[in-house]
C-alpha cells in the first residue's frame, strides 16, 4: 500500500525542492536561520567588535538567571499554564542568598537549603491554588508573585543589600573573582567536549533515521556524516575551541539544569504526561494521566528552577537589590516562546529556550555596540519575539 | 431567488509533504442535484472540500463556476460550507447566530431592527423545518437542531452550491433524518448538495448521484437508483475480505465478576446497577442527554459517583475509548507513537526508570502496522489523521494497555465502512474469559455486531439487560 503510494508521489507529487521546503524540518529551522542571516549581517556592519567569542560568552554569562527563568516559565508553558510569579521568586532568593548570610549570619549550605525550600513551597502554593482552588493561573502567579517579592523587602528592610567590611562574607567559592559568579572561573572544557561529541552522535543518529525513498542504507549513512563532518568544519571555522574554553562556570551549570530538565521531559513518563496535559487536558486524564498531580508539579519546578536563578543572580551581582528582578518577566517568557520556533514547529523545549534567549540577548548586544542605547532593550526583546513567532507562523500556514 | 452556477472541478491534485492525497480529481456538479461523496477515512474528501473553501491551497487544477475561473469557493456568496465544527456561537441565540456576518437591519442610524431581524431568522429556520424560538441559545438545542441551525445561516447568506462534512456522523438516526429532509428540500429547490457521509442507508436513500473517492481518485460516479447496497459496498470496499463477516467467535466461557455498579450516580447517570463479567461483551444504547456516556465514565473510573457504589478490585486495569474523539480521544500535537503509548508508558521504563525510547518506538510501530493506520509512520503527527485513523490508533491506544475491563464509547463514530468491520473484528477478538468489554454507542449496528446483551438507557438508569439474539433493530430502535 504504502509503496504504491509513493510510486504515485515521485510522478506526480510536487518538485523536489517544494517538498523540503515545506517539511517540518526545515519549517523548524526557519527561524534559526533566520537569526543567523541576521547574525551574519551583524558581523559585515560591525565586524570584531560583534563577532567577539568573550564578549558574546559574556552575554550569556550575565544572562544565565533570565534563560534559567526562561526554563522555569517553560515548564509551566508546557503543562498549559501561565507562572508570573517567577520573578517575584528569584528575587526573592537573591536577598535570601546575600540577606540571611549578611544580616543574620546563617551557614551558607543552610541558605542554600532556605533558597530550595523557598522555591518548592513558592511552586506548591501555586500549584495548588490553580489546580485545587481553580484559581485563574494569571491571577494566581501574579499575586504570588507580589507576595514573594513582597516578603523579600519585609525580610530585609526592602534596600539594596550587599556585604560590608563588617558583616559576614559571602563564601569565596560562592561569588567574588574566582568563584563560581565570576565570569573568569572556567568550566571544564573536556565535559564540554564530550557534550559536543554527544551532540554530533545524535544529529548523526537523527539525519540517519530520516533516509529519503529511493537511497541505499550504506549511501545515506556516508552522506549523514558527510553532513555532520561539514558543520562541524564550518564550526571550528568559527572558532569553537576559543567558545568551548571560554565557558564559565555559571554557563556550565546553566548547561547541566537545561540537560538535567531535558532528560526529565524527553525520557521520563512525567515528561510526557506533562506535554499531553498541557495539549489536551480532558484527553490526558481519560487516558489515565494524573493531569492535577502533573500540574502541581510543573509549578513546583518551576518555582525551584526560579529559585536557582535568583541564586545564580546573588553568585554573579554579589549583591541584591529590589528592582533586580523586574524585566526578568519578558525576556524569559520571550525565549520560552521563541523556543517553540527554534528547531520545532510549536513545541516548548529545552534547548530552543536557551537558544531562543541566548539569540534574543545578542540580537540586542549587536545593536547596542552598534551605537544604539541601551534603554532600548525592552523594544527590542518585544520586536524580535513577535517578528519571530510572527514570521515563522506565517511560513507554516502557507504550506 | 438567483439560479445557481454550475461548478466544474478539473485535475485537482493535493500532496502533504511526501503524503500525495488527490492525485487529479474532475468532477461536474449541475444544479439540483443531491451527491453523497463517499470513500474511506483518508481518502482526501476533507481535503477536496477544504481546497473548495480555501482553506488549503491545491498544487494543480482548476475550479470553474459555469464559466468564470475562480481561486476558491470560499468567499463566494453562492457557496456554502458545513464542516464537522460548525462554527456556531454556543452563548449567543439563533438569531445572532444567524445575523453574524451579515448586513445588520437597521431601524435609524445604527440602531437595529431587532423585529425584523427575528422574523428573518424565524423564516430562515422554518425553511430547514426547525420550529424553535429564534431567541433560545444554540447551546440548549440539540446536536442535530445545532447542525440545522448551521444550515439555516448558509442558505440565508444565499448560498446555492451546500458542502456539508459528515455532519451526519455525530447524530442520532432521527436528527439525521431531519438533517437530509432539510437538505432534499433545498435540492427540490434548485441548489446543489454535497454531502460527505458513511452511512449507507442515508445515502441511498436520499441522494440523486454518488461519488466515491478511492486512493485518490474518483472510482464511482453513478446515479444512485443504479446501485443498491451490495453493489454501494462493493465500490466502496478495495478487497472483499475486508468485509468478510467472520463466523460467530467460539462461545466464551463466562469467567468472574469484575467490576458492579450498585446504584451509582455521576452526571446524568444514576442510579444505574450493573455487573460486568469476565468472557461477556455488554452493549448500551440510548439517546444523547440520557447519560449514555457517563455510565462509561463511571465504569472506567474517570468520574466518581456521587452517590451508589463503583465495585471493583483496585488492582483492575481499565481502559477507555472516549466518546468524543476531537475533543477527549487524542493528544493533537503528539505524534501517533506518544499518543499510542501514553496508556502504558510505565512498560517501556529501563534503566535508570528512563524511557527506552527505541524500543517504544519499535512496540508503537507494531501496533501502528496491525491496526493499518493510514499513513502509518508512528513518527509522524497525530493531528492530520482523518477520522476513522485516529480512532485506530485511539484503539491500539486502549489495546496497548491491555486492561480487564475496555469501555468502548461510540467506537464506529465517523469511520468508514471497513475501518468499522476492522474494528467489530477488533472487539470480538478482546473476548476470553478474564476480559469483560462494555460497548456504549447510539449505532444500534454496534450493538448487534458485537454485543452478548443490550440494554437500553433511559433518563440514566438501565433497564434489563437482554441477550443479543433475542431482538432486533425494529425492536431496540422502539425501545430507544
Ligand atoms: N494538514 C494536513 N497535513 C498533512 N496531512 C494531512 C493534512 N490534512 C489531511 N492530511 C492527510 O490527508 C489524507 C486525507 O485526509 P482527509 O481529507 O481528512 O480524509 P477524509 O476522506 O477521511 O476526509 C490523510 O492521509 C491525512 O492524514
Ligand atoms: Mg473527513
Amino acid at each position: 500500500m504504502s509503496s504504491v503510494t509513493a510510486g504515485k508521489v515521485a510522478a506526480s507529487g510536487p518538485s523536489a525542492l517544494k517538498r523540503f521546503a515545506t517539511s517540518p524540518t526545515m519549517q523548524g529551522s526557519l527561524t534559526t536561520i533566520a537569526f543567523l542571516l541576521l547574525f551574519v549581517g551583524y558581523w559585515i556592519w560591525l565586524g570584531d567588535t560583534f563577532v567577539n567569542v568573550d564578549a558574546r560568552l559574556l552575554d550569556v554569562h550575565q544572562n544565565a538567571p533570565i534563560l534559567i527563568l526562561g526554563l522555569a516559565v517553560m515548564v509551566t508553558l508546557i503543562a498549559g499554564q501561565f507562572d508570573l510569579s517567577v520573578g517575584g521568586m528569584c528575587t526573592l532568593t537573591t536577598f535570601l542568598s546575600i540577606g540571611l548570610v549578611v544580616q543574620k549570619d546563617w551557614a551558607f549550605w543552610m541558605v542554600l537549603v532556605a533558597c530550595v525550600l523557598a522555591g518548592l513551597i513558592g511552586g506548591l502554593i501555586n500549584g495548588l491554588l490553580v489546580v485545587k482552588l481553580g484559581v485563574n493561573t494569571f491571577i494566581a502567579t501574579l499575586g504570588t508573585g507580589g507576595v514573594f517579592l513582597g516578603i523579600s523587602s519585609v525580610l530585609f528592610g526592602g534596600t539594596q543589600l550587599a556585604p560590608t567590611d563588617t558583616s559576614p562574607q559571602l563564601p569565596s567559592w560562592f561569588s567574588g573573582d574566582g568563584s563560581l559568579g565570576s565570569f573568569g572561573e572556567k568550566f571544564p572544557s573536556v565535559i564540554v567536549w564530550i557534550g559536543l561529541a554527544a551532540c554530533a552522535y545524535g544529529l548523526f543518529r537523527w539525519i540517519q533515521a530520516r533516509k529519503p525513498e529511493g537511497r541505499t542504507d550504506t549511501s545515506w549513512t556516508v552522506i549523514s556524516a558527510a553532513i555532520v563532518v561539514v558543520l562541524a568544519a564550518i564550526l571550528f571555522a568559527l572558532n569553537l575551541p576559543a567558545w568551548v574554553d571560554g565557558v564559565s562556570l555559571t554557563i556550565g551549570v546553566l548547561l547541566i539544569i537545561g540537560l538535567v530538565l531535558w532528560v526529565v521531559l524527553r525520557y521520563t513518563t512525567y515528561g510526557r504526561y506533562l506535554y499531553a496535559t498541557g495539549a489536551n487536558p480532558e484527553a490526558a486524564r481519560l487516558a489515565g494521566v494524573k493531569t492535577d498531580r502533573e500540574t502541581i508539579l510543573a509549578f513546583v519546578i518551576g518555582g525551584l528552577l526560579a529559585a536557582l536563578a535568583g541564586v545564580i543572580l546573588a553568585a554573579n551581582q554579589g549583591a541584591a537589590s529590589p528592582d533586580i528582578g523586574t524585566g526578568f518577566l519578558l525576556p524569559a517568557f520571550a525565549a520560552a516562546f521563541l523556543g517553540t520556533v527554534i528547531m520545532s514547529t510549536g513545541r516548548f523545549h529545552v534547548w530552543g529556550t536557551l537558544i531562543g534567549g541566548t539569540f534574543l540577548v545578542w540580537v540586542t548586544q549587536g545593536l547596542i555596540v552598534g551605537g544604539v542605547p541601551f534603554t532600548w532593550t525592552d523594544v527590542i526583546n518585544g520586536v524580535v519575539l513577535v517578528a519571530a513567532v510572527a514570521v515563522s507562523t506565517i511560513f507554516r500556514r502557507r504550506a | 431567488m438567483s439560479s445557481t452556477p454550475r461548478l466544474t472541478v478539473t485535475g485537482l491534485k493535493k500532496s502533504f509533504g511526501s503524503n500525495s492525497v488527490l492525485h487529479g480529481i474532475d468532477l461536474a456538479f449541475e444544479p439540483g442535484q443531491f451527491i453523497g461523496l463517499m470513500g474511506p477515512n483518508g481518502a482526501g474528501k476533507s481535503t477536496l472540500i477544504k481546497i473548495l473553501a480555501g482553506l488549503y491551497s491545491a498544487d494543480e487544477g482548476t475550479i470553474k463556476l459555469d464559466d468564470e475561473t475562480v481561486r476558491n469557493l470560499g468567499s463566494r456568496r453562492e457557496c456554502g460550507f458545513i464542516h464537522q465544527d460548525l462554527g456556531l456561537i454556543e452563548d449567543m441565540s439563533i438569531c445572532e447566530n444567524l445575523r453574524l456576518g451579515q448586513q445588520p437591519m437597521k431601524l435609524v442610524g445604527p440602531i437595529l431592527n431587532l423585529k425584523r431581524e427575528r422574523e428573518a431568522a424565524a423564516e430562515a429556520i422554518a425553511r430547514v423545518g426547525l420550529d424553535r424560538d429564534v431567541d433560545t441559545p444554540v447551546s440548549a438545542l440539540s446536536p442535530g437542531e445545532k447542525t440545522l441551525v448551521a444550515v439555516a445561516r448558509t442558505l440565508d447568506r444565499g448560498a446555492r452550491i451546500l458542502f456539508v462534512d459528515e455532519a451526519t456522523s455525530t447524530l442520532p438516526a432521527a436528527d439525521s433524518r431531519r438533517l437530509t429532509d432539510a437538505l432534499r428540500r433545498t435540492v427540490d429547490d434548485g441548489a446543489t448538495v454535497i454531502m460527505v457521509s458513511h452511512k449507507l442507508s442515508e445515502i441511498l436513500d436520499d441522494t440523486d448521484r454518488v461519488v466515491v473517492i478511492l486512493d485518490g481518485e474518483i472510482s464511482t460516479d453513478e446515479p444512485t437508483a443504479s446501485l443498491d447496497r451490495e453493489g454501494l459496498v462493493e465500490r466502496l470496499v478495495a478487497k472483499e475480505s475486508e468485509m468478510a463477516v467472520e463466523g460467530e467467535a467460539d462461545a466464551c466461557e463466562i469467567g468472574e465478576e469484575l467490576i458492579a455498579l450498585e446504584a451509582a450516580c455521576g452526571g446524568r447517570a444514576g442510579p444505574v446497577d450493573l455487573v460486568l463479567r469476565g468472557g461477556e461483551i455488554t452493549g448500551l444504547t440510548g439517546l444523547p442527554g440520557s447519560g449514555l456516556h457517563d455510565i462509561g465514565f463511571l465504569v472506567h473510573g474517570s468520574m466518581r459517583p456521587v452517590s451508589g457504589r463503583v465495585r471493583a478490585s483496585r488492582k483492575i486495569r481499565r481502559a477507555l475509548v472516549p466518546p468524543h474523539r476531537e475533543t477527549q480521544g487524542g493528544i493533537p500535537v503528539s505524534s501517533i507513537r506518544e499518543n499510542l503509548t501514553l496508556s502504558s508508558l510505565p512498560r517501556w521504563r529501563g534503566f535508570g526508570r528512563l524511557l527506552a525510547l527505541g524500543q517504544e518506538g519499535r512496540d508503537a510501530q507494531g501496533m501502528a502496522d496491525e491496526l493499518n493506520v493510514v499513513p502509518g509512520d508512528a513518527e509522524g503527527p497525530y493531528g492530520v489523521l482523518s477520522g476513522g485513523n485516529k480512532q485506530k490508533v485511539i484503539f491500539g491506544r486502549v489495546l496497548l494497555k491491555e486492561p480487564q475491563v475496555y469501555v468502548l464509547c461510540e467506537p464506529t463514530r465517523g469511520v468508514d465502512i471497513a475501518t468499522r468491520m476492522e474494528i467489530y473484528r477488533l472487539i470480538r477478538k478482546l473476548r476470553s474469559k478474564d476480559v469483560a468489554v462494555l460497548v456504549i454507542s447510539s449505532d444500534s449496528e454496534d450493538l448487534f455486531s458485537v454485543c452478548d446483551r443490550i440494554g437500553v438507557v433511559d433518563d440514566g438508569t438501565v433497564e434489563e439487560l437482554v441477550p443479543a439474539e433475542e431482538m432486533n433493530t425494529q425492536q431496540l430502535e422502539a425501545l430507544v
